[in-house]
């Protein structure tokens, strides 16, 4: 994981204005940075998102591909996850080096969102037992300025949300044989509903506070942070604890709580963004990655 | 200049794949019009006054067609008069997408300068560009996207007006929705019909206009006559599920209720399954490609042995049919009955322009004619047309335009006449047309990889070559041979042995691999010989000059050089490229003549004896490896220089320099078969023969055993040596027959790519191993040898095609296809040419033998004349004599009479040309006579009947 050297001084100074609610860069503690977002940025992907905070930048891009259900679950699709740590973000991830951040957070996005409760992977199942649709969620990290977890949340996110999968029917002749058709109208798709998907809020026990979107610099000041996904009625669907140091139970209470205020706060833009700048369509003006 | 624009353009194909494809578009793609100051083209295509008289358009316009106009009435878009006519690119990659065919039609026309056929690339235009919006389907896209760029031209060429005296652009569709969006939006637009019709002093036009669904309504009844035909994606699913197989239809040539559909079965085996009624049939076509559900057994019927054919006057749609079909019920023997189907749908059309004639309607003023195509396996096409009686008479082309569930005939249009029917030319058109011979002039793509003239040896092609001038080097072709492609060697080295050369021409060196000329040889694949006429396969200047081995000149050549002693052992084999001066080129007399004149002893006479000396041990060792000497009468015709009208017939002889040249040339190929077997164990390109499946042979053991003679077919040597023992006293030609019969129990033989097959063996030659290498000018396959063989010998360098086994075995496929064309179409060629001959003789009156005996005729050959032809015992008129038939024998007894196998008979020879359409010779027995049979012997003057027989 990227890290920058904090001075003690800096640690004292840090700590001392977080107890005041007030941040080295002005923010309160459950301020998040400025974060901007478009999708639609990958041609040949069948959804996809890119999401900057502060100077985190990540980029997620969704391929669905027909496969077979898992037979537990016959009659839902599922998704799998892959991160990649660009050694673009910071050089640490040169050669395999960011290979065992990628997979913690492929490991924990997996857990967050592959569930029936965030994604309605019914909706995913073409024919119960033999065919779904496998979205492949790929995660690059373009750059790291920590909050890793919320960036590639919104990001996700943001991907399902543009996410099109060409909508097919099952034909059946009399034998009984099935055969997939593919509408050849390229506008005829199915979409993801993402009113469920959860955010994911990253709390930093900084000093006895906490504080979210911390900065590289204030992560370095904490012993811990709690990860708490939040749907958009403040429902907490998995909680994780990362970092070396304990949390008294109290302040996780105090800390889910927090998050909840945020991820709720959260989502209400998030979507009215998104659809705005759906409703947008071809009008809209690419930003990319040179923007 | 360049402002490129990126723009993406997404399309889904196959499985469930997203393909992004990048779509650049451009401001520099110009209209192409002559008339145009604004676009900076280099040069245009569309005219300035472009002017077609029209009752519509008064002033000069350029037509846009859309894609159904395009696929539907190429015909038309083909003749001269049309021409300025702007493709889109929408267009163009619709009909590529949807007929390849019509594509390469297209394509032709556009390449055709007076034309004026314009491509406009209107995908990659900024302006016309458009992207497929929500809602819209693919082809809604496309006609708006045709609208758009019709709009843009129309606005383009606005301006210029004043000085064009008001040039426009006219859409013309054949599409309603269409054509009222398009004139919303203010465009000139008609239908394809409305516009031909309103063109002045262009009538015919009219007739060649393809039907359009609203018009074929109107012509046939309501009543549905055949099942409809199941979607593309139900077939599928059914041959996937075994419930319906695929195979290619083939009707029958005898009757028109009855068809079979060949369906290849995995590997080798494949099955017929017969179809019978016009139900069943389902407008399935010869050589579609169509999908059959086979009946319940209890259902299966046996084909039929009555001769069927569609005639008369167009039936009516529904009656009659009954009675028709009841004819093939009669006749269904038990144990005969053979798997039968029906015809659910079609996989394929595979309809081609059908040669034919006119059978003009009774109703005078009727423009619905009915047109019977040459070929007997083709139904008969409804078309419309107002030149009835100008077509009466003649040989035309009809297209199929479709065949409506409710109608008796399928619907076509007149494309073009070949001529008058009867006409040498017409006919000759006609059987190349038929035989799918290509036969056009060569292009000028074609003729633009000939060598300049004039041409001589440079100093670089000698490199790789030997220098073989001072050889004495001479041809021995057939008389009036222009395409010599060998010529032969033979001498006494210092060491007391011959060395002997085969020089064949080094078409290679001309034709390089690859290039538009080396392409359309392949696609020919041989030269076809017919009765005064030579269909090259590679253009004259190579075929009769550079590559001909002409006496002196020089040549290139690709030599095979033999040392061998004097019992023709060989005992060195060479290849090289050379150069040759041949010192003489002989016909086979000429040289047969020099041979046996004593007096004779220079170089080149030398020479011939040598070889002559050594080719007839060759020979003998041939012979007693088992090879035939099997016997077909082949004809020659005395042509008339003037009037090209043949006016004698005559039996080819064989000489003994005939067998010379072809000893040497069997050496050289097997050689050459060897060493590039040896050199290229995977992409050899060989010639097999296979031998006969013994059942082959039942009906030469059958007719020898009726003259207690034995013939022994184990293996091709017993074979050979049986027939040379096989003799009856008195009848002189009876060896012949039984060679002319054995002949006909052999199978063909094939080219191949030795990766792809196992079974090298050459059974007519007794030769494990064997190719063609000899006759490179006429022959495609040659010229692919002589490249192997370059290779071998490093004189050349290879391509990868060359090496492919794949593409080789699809060309040996084509080869082979066009091998058993053009033997087919010599044959109708020979057929014609007797048919011209017996015209102008009347009634003759000649000596045959039976060939083979049939259940109600005989099958007769005149040996004077070549000819085969079949005795009928029952006519449709007459009442028919008693016939039994014993299939054992073979026998055949009419009346009190029988007749077996090399009967002795005299029969009278006359011209049936009451189907005018399909003249044949017909032959009645004189002899022995048969009260009710037999005819009388015609008067000795059958020349009176000349005059009336003439043109």
């Amino acid at each position: 994981m990227a890290t920058v050297q904090v001075s003690e001084a800096e640690k004292v100074y840090i700590l001392h204005g977080i107890r005041d609610d007030l941040r080295v860069d002005g923010r309160g503690c459950e301020d998040y940075r400025h974060m901007e977002i478009e999708t639609d940025v990958v041609s040949n992907t069948d959804g996809s998102a890119k999401v900057t905070l502060g100077h985190t930048a990540v980029l997620v891009g969704i391929k669905a591909e027909i496969g077979k259900p898992r037979p537990t679950v016959p009659n839902e699709g599922y998704l799998e996850f892959f991160v990649d740590c660009s050694a673009n973000a910071t050089p640490e991830f040169e050669g395999r080096g960011g290979e065992g951040l990628g997979t913690e957070l492929s490991n924990t996005l997996y857990k967050v969102f592959n569930n029936k409760h965030s994604v309605d992977l019914k909706s995913l199942s073409i024919c119960a037992g033999e065919h779904c649709w496998v979205l492949y969620v790929d995660v690059l990290l373009l750059q790291c300025d920590g909050n890793l977890y919320d960036a590639i949340s919104v990001a996700i996110k943001a991907a399902l949300f543009n996410t099109k999968i060409p909508r097919v029917h099952i034909s059946t002749d009399e034998e009984g044989g099935k055969e997939i058709e593919l509408s050849d109208d390229p506008y005829d798709c199915m979409r993801l509903n993402v009113e469920n998907v959860p955010c994911i809020v990253t709390l930093c026990k900084v000093g006895h506070r906490h504080v979210v979107d911390a900065t590289l610099q204030e992560k370095a000041c904490s012993v811990a942070s709690l990860i708490i996904s939040v749907t958009h009625k403040g429902t907490v669907t998995c909680t994780r604890k990362v970092g070396g140091g304990s949390l008294d139970p109290e302040s996780i209470f105090e800390m889910t709580e927090a998050g909840k205020r945020v991820g709720k706060a959260l989502h209400a833009p998030l979507m009215k963004l998104l659809q705005q700048e759906e409703r947008l369509g071809k009008k809209k003006q690419k930003v990319g990655f040179l923007g | 200049m360049l402002k490129s624009k990126t723009f993406v353009k997404k399309t889904r194909s196959g499985g469930v794949m997203k393909i992004v494809r990048e779509h650049y578009l451009r401001d520099d793609i110009w209209c192409g019009s002559e008339a145009c100051t604004e676009c900076q083209q280099e040069s245009t295509v569309l005219q300035k006054d472009a002017c077609i008289e029209s009752n519509l358009c008064s002033y000069p316009h350029y037509l846009i067609p859309d894609t159904n106009v395009v696929l539907h009435q190429i015909d038309v878009l083909e003749d001269p008069v049309i021409r300025n006519v702007i493709i889109l690119q929408t267009v163009l990659q619709e009909v590529r997408h949807r007929s390849a065919p019509i594509y390469k039609r297209l394509k032709d026309i556009i390449h055709e300068k007076e034309k004026h056929f314009y491509t406009f690339t209107s995908e990659h235009h900024r302006e016309t560009f458009i992207e497929r919006e929500p809602g819209e389907s693919a082809n809604d896209r496309n006609d708006r996207a045709i609208r758009v760029a019709a709009k843009w031209y129309s606005e383009h060429l606005k301006p210029l007006e004043a000085e064009t005296d008001g040039l426009k652009v006219v859409l013309l569709t054949n599409d309603q929705g269409n054509k009222q969006k398009a004139e919303e939006s203010g465009l000139l637009v008609y239908k394809f019909e409305e516009y031909i019709k309103g063109l002045i002093a262009n009538s015919e036009l009219v007739d060649r206009l393809a039907l359009s669904n609203d018009d074929k309504n109107e012509v046939t009844s309501s009543k549905v006559l055949f099942p409809e035909h199941l979607p593309l994606s139900r077939i599928q699913a059914g041959i996937k599920s075994g419930s319906f197989v695929q195979g290619t239809f083939r009707a029958s040539r005898d009757n028109y209720l009855e068809a079979t559909v060949f369906v290849q079965g995995e590997g080798e085996d494949s099955t017929e399954i017969l179809i019978q009624g016009l139900q069943n049939l389902n407008r399935a076509v010869h050589q579609d490609v169509v999908a059959v559900q086979l009946l319940p057994r209890n259902q299966w019927v046996a084909p039929s042995s009555v001769v069927l054919q569609d005639e008369g006057t167009a039936k009516d749609d529904d009656v009659e049919e009954e009675e028709e079909e009841k004819a093939l019920r009669i006749s269904a023997a038990e144990a005969a009955r053979k798997t039968t189907g029906k015809v659910v749908g079609i996989i394929k059309r595979n309809w081609r322009p059908f040669c034919g004639m006119l059978n003009v309607s009774q109703i005078k003023e009727s423009t619905r004619h009915l047109f019977t195509p040459a070929d007997r396996r083709i139904p008969r096409i409804r078309i419309e047309t107002r030149q009835s009686s100008t077509l009466a008479g003649q040989r035309i082309i009809v297209a199929i335009d479709g065949w409506p569930k409710d109608s008796r005939y399928p619907n076509g249009h007149f494309v073009r006449s070949l001529g008058g029917a009867g006409e040498k030319d017409t006919e000759q058109e006609v059987l190349l047309l038929e035989h799918d011979v290509p036969h056009q002039a060569f292009s000028q793509a074609v003729l633009s990889f000939l060598p300049k003239m004039p041409w001589a040896i440079t100093p670089e092609d000698m490199v790789k070559r030997e220098d073989l001038r001072q050889l004495t080097v001479c041809s021995v072709d057939p008389p009036g041979c222009t395409d010599i492609d060998d010529a032969l060697h033979c001498r006494e080295l210092e060491n007391g042995n011959l060395e002997v050369g085969v020089h064949i021409a080094d078409v290679s060196h001309f034709i390089r691999p690859g290039n538009a000329l080396d392409k359309e040889a392949a696609n020919r694949g041989t030269t076809v010989y017919l009765c005064g006429k030579r269909i090259d396969m590679v253009p004259e200047l190579l075929s009769s000059n550079l590559c001909s081995l002409r006496s002196n000149v020089e040549r290139l050549a690709f030599s095979c050089i033999w040392e061998m002693n004097h019992k023709a052992e060989i005992l060195k084999t060479r290849f090289t490229k050379s150069v040759i001066n041949s010192k003489a080129s002989l016909t086979y007399a000429e040289a047969q003549m020099r041979i046996d004149d004593t007096s004779k002893s220079d170089d080149i006479t030398k020479s011939l004896r040598g070889l002559n000396k050594l080719a007839k041990i060759l020979k003998r060792q041939r012979i007693e490896k088992g090879a035939l000497t099997l016997s077909s009468l082949e004809v020659r015709f005395h042509i008339d220089s003037e009037t090209h009208d043949p006016i004698d017939l005559q039996t080819k002889e064989l000489m003994e320099t005939n067998s010379m040249v072809e000893e040497f040339m069997l050496l050289a190929n097997i050689s050459v078969a060897q060493k590039i077997y040896d050199e290229f164990q995977e992409c050899a390109l060989l010639r097999k023969h296979p031998a006969p499946p013994p059942s082959n042979y039942d009906i030469l053991l059958k007719a020898a055993k009726s003259k207690d003679v034995a013939i022994h077919t184990d293996t091709a040597k017993a074979l050979a040596d049986s027939l040379d023992v096989a003799k009856v006293d008195g009848f002189p030609y009876f060896n012949t027959l039984l060679r002319i019969l054995a002949t006909r129990c052999m199978m063909q033989a094939v080219y191949f790519c030795s990766g792809m097959d196992s079974d090298f063996h050459h059974y007519g030659l007794a030769s494990p191993i064997y190719t063609h290498f000899t006759s490179p000018i006429r022959r495609y396959a040659d010229i692919i040898v002589h490249r192997l063989l370059a290779v071998a010998i490093g004189a050349d360098s290879t391509y990868p095609d060359l090496m492919d086994k794949h593409k080789q075995s699809a060309l040996c496929n084509n080869l082979n296809y066009r091998h058993k064309m053009s033997q087919y179409a010599q044959r109708a060629s020979v057929a014609f040419h007797t048919q011209l001959f017996f015209k102008s003789r009347g009634i003759l009156n000649e000596e045959g033998f039976v060939l083979f005996v049939r259940k109600n005729a005989i099958i007769v050959l005149i040996p004077k004349f070549g000819l085969e032809g079949t005795v009928f015992f029952d006519t449709k008129d007459k009442v028919s004599p008693s016939v039994v038939f014993d299939e054992e024998g073979p026998a055949l007894t009419v009346q009190q009479h029988t007749f077996h196998i090399f009967d002795k008979v005299k029969v009278t020879i006359s011209l049936d040309d009451s189907n005018i359409q399909h003249q044949k010779i017909r032959m009645a027995l004189t002899e022995p006579v048969i009260p009710g049979v037999s005819v009388p012997v015609p008067d000795a003057a059958p020349q009176a009947k000349k005059p009336k027989l003439d043109r």
